[in-house]
């Protein structure tokens, strides 16, 4: 669990607009009020009146529209004051910041006394401040708001659950939730943390287990990719444009250095990596590696020389390349290799060479690998998974009732490939809605060519999918025939119309 | 071993023993097929038999037949059990058939639309899997021929080609097709297909070897099938429907 120290500035629309705190004073929007001055809320003022009824309260208040780009350029100033401290601030959103705690508290002496320094900090820069600390952002907010704004609190490691116990179900901002919980007789996140997780999950679902885990005092989840912060990316200017690939190779493989030591310093490693390369004439050519390991710096470098020559790049026409960025496109914590990537089978690295070659030629998408999943049809059995992106769910084990039986067809062929099945006299075979053929089929064609003799047939195997949504219902009824000439095709016929779903060939 | 005649330069690292192939088609391709080599997969029937060539190289550990065959041990890459194949052009292919037949779906890799850029597809897969199925779909140009077949050499993988141009491919020795099948398990009306019984025929220079295989049988898989009955053209193992009995 990580410590957090969050400063937050109350009332930060109103500050924004130039009115200080004795002044009673509202932000409003839409015709509402948006956020007011503590000398406002003293008169009666609150969030989300009408205007009207404010100023019926507060005859004195000063009226602000609210001005959401002046918020974040402000805020910029009290960031700035607490990055004079302790580096890596997250602006949460305006009036709101976090830091992490437990490096600047051992430097500084104690989590109270840097609690302490950044409030002053903040203060002196101008700007009233609450700063808080506590396990996670959720909890650290409210410590920071603690003491009706008028300093914040440190709550020790282990003691977030105690803390968040008497807070009402209002301060999760789920006002749905809340008011569910309410009419159940939960009346504080202490009652809703007591109350079984399983079960929370069942009924809420996982919105609801997710704000269940905050009235705990746990993560919001558990550790997810961070995104990429900007300053991890590393970038190279060439000054005359690079003429030569080799050139600019080199330089990718000095920038990866670069890269990887920002990466190691931070404990991340990146499990896709940008490579955006500017020529000339403004044109850039982007391209995203992902890859399930460590990119070396001559894996780097390499994939740089195939992007350079997958886009043929010729620099007559671009006139050189000017300048070479490498950004890491998705963070995780650097645990090592990541097999879950490719599956359980471990991927040799001639083939990933390989597929990220392809992958340079063809794009992302070029080439795959086939996942079976469950389903009834045998378009339905196979899904194609991008080399290096996550494959879906393990196969859905069914049943499938209806499913088509083994042996599996050997071509599956996507929607389109239509067939004409006639009967003895050349009339169309059709299949009534309570399933009976016309006429046994005597003839097929298949994709406009000319009529076979059905030697053998079964059929009709009716499947009805989706019938409880309109949109995507369909009713089909499959055939299976071997025509005069030895070949085996399993048919459907939707609507009236043949088409051929599979071939045994 | 079978067609020891090399087709151009020898193989650069030549193990004696072929890329494994299923046991139902050992008796047609005796020692596997040869690293390196090109092999041509036409006519009707080409895509199980394509498949069956994936499946025979892919196949997972726990069934690649541990009657100690010595084309068994010899499978090149086979660090966990099997190799590795792609397949090249072939969007409509059927990869559960191919599962049926014993192909670990996790070592398959598939490039559904190369477009005019598959001869580079096909040389950057030559040196990283142990078979290539591709579809050639354009006449194909001597140079291109040329440099993917030393790669495949180098690199001891199979090229398997299939499509409509198939045949123009030069230095293939080998060739795979369907001669005669019948489709097993439809009646007038009823039944469930259960399997082909065909005869694929392993045409090699000099020596035609032939064989009746299930391709597939009824659980998908193929396996070897005794020569059709004799008997009348019916259907000798046709499941039918029973006949109805007057019991009370």
């Amino acid at each position: 669990m990580s410590r957090v120290l969050v400063v937050w500035c109350p009332d930060w629309p109103v500050t924004a607009v130039g009115v200080d705190a004795g002044t009673p004073g509202a932000v409003v929007a839409e015709q509402r009020v948006a956020a007011c001055s503590a000398a406002a809320r003293a008169a009666g003022v609150r969030r989300g009146q009408r205007i009207r009824d404010a100023q019926r309260r507060c005859p004195d208040l000063v009226v602000r529209e609210r001005d959401r780009d002046a918020e974040g350029r402000l805020f910029e100033a009290v960031a700035e004051a607490v990055a004079e401290l302790t580096p890596k601030v997250e602006v949460v959103r305006p009036g709101l910041c976090a830091v992490p705690a437990r490096g600047a508290a051992r430097f500084y002496g104690g989590e109270e006394s840097l609690r302490l320094l950044v409030q002053d900090a903040v203060v002196e820069a101008g700007f009233d401040c609450g700063a808080g600390i506590a396990d996670g952002l959720f909890a650290a907010e409210l410590a920071a708001r603690a003491q009706g704004g008028q300093g914040g609190t440190v709550v020790p490691e282990g003691g977030a659950a105690a803390f968040l116990a008497p807070y009402p179900l209002s301060v999760l901002d789920r006002p749905e939730l809340a008011d569910l919980l309410r009419r159940l007789g939960v009346r504080t996140l202490g009652d809703f943390a007591a109350l079984p997780s399983g079960h929370v999950a069942g009924r809420f679902g996982p919105d609801g287990a997710l704000a269940h885990r905050l009235a705990r005092g746990e993560e919001p989840r558990p550790v997810a990719p961070a995104p990429a912060a900007a300053d991890l990316s590393v970038r190279d200017e060439f000054d005359p444009p690079a003429a030569r690939a080799e050139q600019v190779v080199f330089a990718a493989k000095r920038l990866a250095g670069r890269l990887h030591a920002g990466l190691g310093a931070g404990g991340l490693a990146c499990v896709r990596l940008a490579v955006d390369v500017g020529f000339a004439d403004g044109h850039v050519l982007r391209r995203l590696w992902r890859h399930d390991g460590a990119l070396s710096e001559a894996a780097v470098a390499e994939r740089v020389r195939w992007q350079l020559s997958a886009g043929r790049v010729d620099e007559s026409v671009w006139g050189g390349v000017t300048w070479l960025e490498l950004s890491p496109d998705q963070l995780v914590p650097d645990e090592g290799r990541q097999e879950a990537l490719w599956g359980r089978t471990a991927v040799t690295e001639r083939v990933a060479r390989a597929a990220d070659r392809i992958q340079a030629l063809l794009g992302h998408g070029g080439i795959t690998r086939p996942v079976l999943v469950g389903g009834r049809g045998p378009g339905e059995w196979v899904v194609k998974v991008p080399v290096g992106d996550l494959p879906p769910g393990e196969r859905g084990d069914g049943p499938w009732p209806g499913r088509i039986p083994d042996p599996a067809p050997s071509l599956v062929p996507g929607p389109g490939w239509s067939a004409e099945v006639t009967d003895a006299s050349g009339a169309p075979v059709t299949v009534s809605g309570r399933c009976a053929v016309s006429a046994p089929p005597a003839y097929v064609a298949v994709g406009g060519g000319p009529a076979a003799p059905v030697a053998s047939w079964t059929g009709p195997w009716p499947a009805v999918e989706r019938w409880w949504d309109a949109a995507h219902a369909r009713r089909r009824a499959r055939f299976q025939m071997v025509t005069g000439e030895g070949r085996a095709y399993l048919l459907a016929v939707e609507s009236g119309r043949w088409h051929v779903e599979a071939s045994y060939d | 071993m079978a067609d020891a005649a090399p087709a151009g330069a020898p193989p650069m690292d030549a193990p004696c023993a072929g890329l494994p192939v299923l046991p139902a088609l050992r008796p047609l391709l005796p020692g596997g097929l040869r690293p390196g080599s090109a092999v041509g997969v036409a006519g009707p029937g080409s895509a199980s038999l394509g498949l069956a060539l994936v499946a025979g190289v892919s196949r997972r550990a726990g069934e690649a037949g541990g009657a100690g065959e010595a084309d068994a041990a010899g499978a090149a890459g086979a660090g966990d059990g099997g190799g590795w194949c792609a397949i090249v052009g072939l969007p409509d292919l059927g990869l559960a058939a191919a599962a049926g037949m014993g192909a670990a779906p996790e070592r398959l890799l598939l490039v559904d639309e190369p477009g005019e850029r598959w001869p580079d597809v096909v040389a950057a897969l030559a040196e990283a899997v142990d078979l290539v199925l591709l579809n050639v779909v354009e006449r194909p140009a001597a140079p291109a021929v040329r440099r993917l077949s030393a790669l495949a050499r180098k690199h001891g993988c199979v090229l398997a080609l299939t499509g409509a141009y198939a045949r123009e491919w030069p230095g293939t020795r080998l060739r795979l097709r369907v001669a005669d099948s019948e489709w097993r398990g439809l009646g007038d009306g009823h039944g469930v297909l259960r399997g082909r019984r065909a005869r694929v025929v392993a045409d090699a220079p000099g020596r035609e070897r032939d064989g009746w295989l299930w391709l597939p049988g009824p659980d998908g898989a193929v396996t070897p099938a005794g020569p059709p009955a004799v008997g009348p053209a019916g259907r000798p193992d046709r499941p039918g429907r029973p006949r109805l009995d007057v019991v009370a």
